[in-house]
């Protein structure tokens, strides 16, 4: 199946490897994501601080951008999910809404008809392409390997017709689908601080440590979100430091995960992108597996 | 956190308040106290009034308390708040309202958050995308912050992993036109209300 697909900003640079390694997935799995001509920033979870007009109106332009595309829109970024999926379930309520965002979305000759939702990728991976296809296309099994799932918070909350409940097992089934462990954790749905890492950098670092300590035992973390990924990968060095405990635990995307299993290669999901080196895990789990062998 | 405590008169009480940064005055009046917002906040810890006193307040309409209060900025709208409230507040809508207020009457603490927001809309306008050098440049001269020599390690770190391009990325110039209408139409419909 052929989906547009939207990956957000953080994904052309910061992230890129979730992009990357997203694409490969999804091609080895027998589909297609196809980007969307022009998408534009979805305003993160910062342009509503400026405006709540705005902070709708820059999701409805993709939304009426995808809807000429006549195809599932699907984005990777919990950001620009949750933001998009935001505008268009508060113009289905809100008559008044829909006008104005109408009279924005005409100044830029552009129609919402509010027709098409947005899906996310797990969404898609889960319920479209299934856990069996998945399974079925491993090549290389993860058997041995510990995994913390960490989900992050925008994509596990929102409103009341929100559909969590799926998506909050649903990298769960994956890891258990490409034969790792996915082990308890406490934290798989707490926030990692998202941009306060950059504006009030004592409470961000405090969020990630408390994060990052309990993850004890585990070989490497798998997100589903560029803010998460960077902030559990980014510092560390810095918070080592900070605590006089080392710590060092890879972070990787799902989707790059997904690929070690599939047997892709490093290169082919990006791995060298990844701060804490997340190259050779699989070596290391080999090597791991043959001394408990002995 | 902490326990403020201050003298409560008459003059301080603003009734209209409630009405200023609530998208959901009815809801907001319905609050209990129960406590579960400022449990799910990770960062209550460090806020001046955690969100359940926070409601309290502004149910009061203690205008200037509020404003002042760092509460808001620290918010890091993960919904946890929404998603546990029993009686279905807006309760992050509303810290995000509060910013708004603020940034609009300009009062209370619009310190490196308020900032970082508009050097974000400012840098989407002009290309329809996020550029985070650019952000970052843009925040740091706005903000006048000390920390711009930690984070150019970080920057440093993520070029050398090949996580950072330099060339903004732009959408074609006809399509960043619509962007454009979008915001001036946003300004025309705000300025109106």
């Amino acid at each position: 199946m052929k989906y547009s697909y939207m990956p957000g900003c953080s994904l052309l640079t910061t992230a890129r490897g979730y992009d990357v390694s997203a694409r490969a997935v999804v091609r080895e799995l027998g589909s297609e994501l196809i980007e969307l001509d022009d998408w534009n920033c979805c305003g993160a979870n910062v342009i509503d601080s400026t405006s709540y007009l705005l902070s709708l109106a820059l999701p409805a332009r993709n939304l009426a951008l995808a809807e000429s595309e006549n195809r599932e829109l699907v984005t990777t970024c919990s950001s620009c999910y949750f933001n998009l999926f935001r505008a268009s379930h508060l113009v289905s309520k809100d008559a008044s809404l829909r006008d104005k965002l109408d009279q924005i979305l005409a100044a830029a000759h552009l129609r919402y008809l509010g027709q098409r939702r947005v899906r996310h990728l797990l969404d898609v991976l889960v319920n479209d392409i299934g856990i069996k296809t998945v399974a079925d296309r491993v090549v290389k099994k993860l058997t041995g390997l510990k995994v913390i799932t960490y989900y992050g918070c925008q994509i596990a909350r929102a409103h009341d017709e929100y559909d969590s409940p799926y998506l909050l097992s649903a990298v769960d089934s994956l890891i258990e689908a490409v034969g790792a462990e996915s082990l308890h954790y406490l934290w798989k749905t707490r926030c990692c601080g998202s941009v306060l890492m950059t504006t009030e950098r004592t409470v961000g670092l405090k969020l990630v440590t408390e994060l990052l300590t309990a993850t004890h035992g585990a070989d490497c973390i798998v997100t589903v979100c560029p803010m998460c990924q960077m902030n559990l990968d980014a510092y560390q060095d810095e918070i080592s430091v900070r605590l006089g405990a080392r710590i060092r635990i890879p972070v990787l995307f799902i989707t790059q995960l997904m690929g070690l299993a599939f047997g892709l290669s490093e290169k082919d999901i990006l791995l060298e992108q990844n701060i804490v080196p997340a190259k050779g895990l699989l070596h290391r789990l080999e090597k791991a597996g043959e001394r408990d062998y002995r | 956190m902490g326990e403020k405590a201050f003298e409560l008169k008459r003059e301080m009480l603003d009734h209209t308040f409630i009405d200023l940064v609530s998208p959901d005055r009815k809801k907001l009046l319905t609050c209990i106290q129960c406590g579960t917002c400022t449990a799910s906040c990770p960062t209550a810890y460090a806020m001046d009034y955690t969100p359940r006193q926070l409601w309290r307040l502004i149910q009061f309409g203690l205008k200037k308390e509020v404003m002042s209060a760092n509460s808001f900025w620290l918010c890091t709208a993960c919904y946890a708040c929404t998603a546990h409230c029993l009686r279905g507040i807006a309760c992050t809508e509303t810290m995000t309202t509060l910013r708004r207020t603020a940034m609009s009457l300009q009062v209370g603490n619009t310190g490196s958050m308020a900032r970082f927001c508009e050097a974000f809309s400012e840098t989407v306008r002009r290309h329809g995308r996020l550029n985070e050098i650019e952000l970052m440049t843009t925040f740091f001269s706005k903000a006048k912050h000390m920390w711009a020599v930690g984070y150019s390690r970080l920057g440093i770190t993520l070029w050398r992993k090949g996580r950072v391009s330099l060339g903004p990325s732009s959408l074609n110039v006809d399509r960043l036109e619509q962007i454009e209408a979008i915001y001036r139409k946003v300004e025309e419909l705000e300025s109106k209300r």
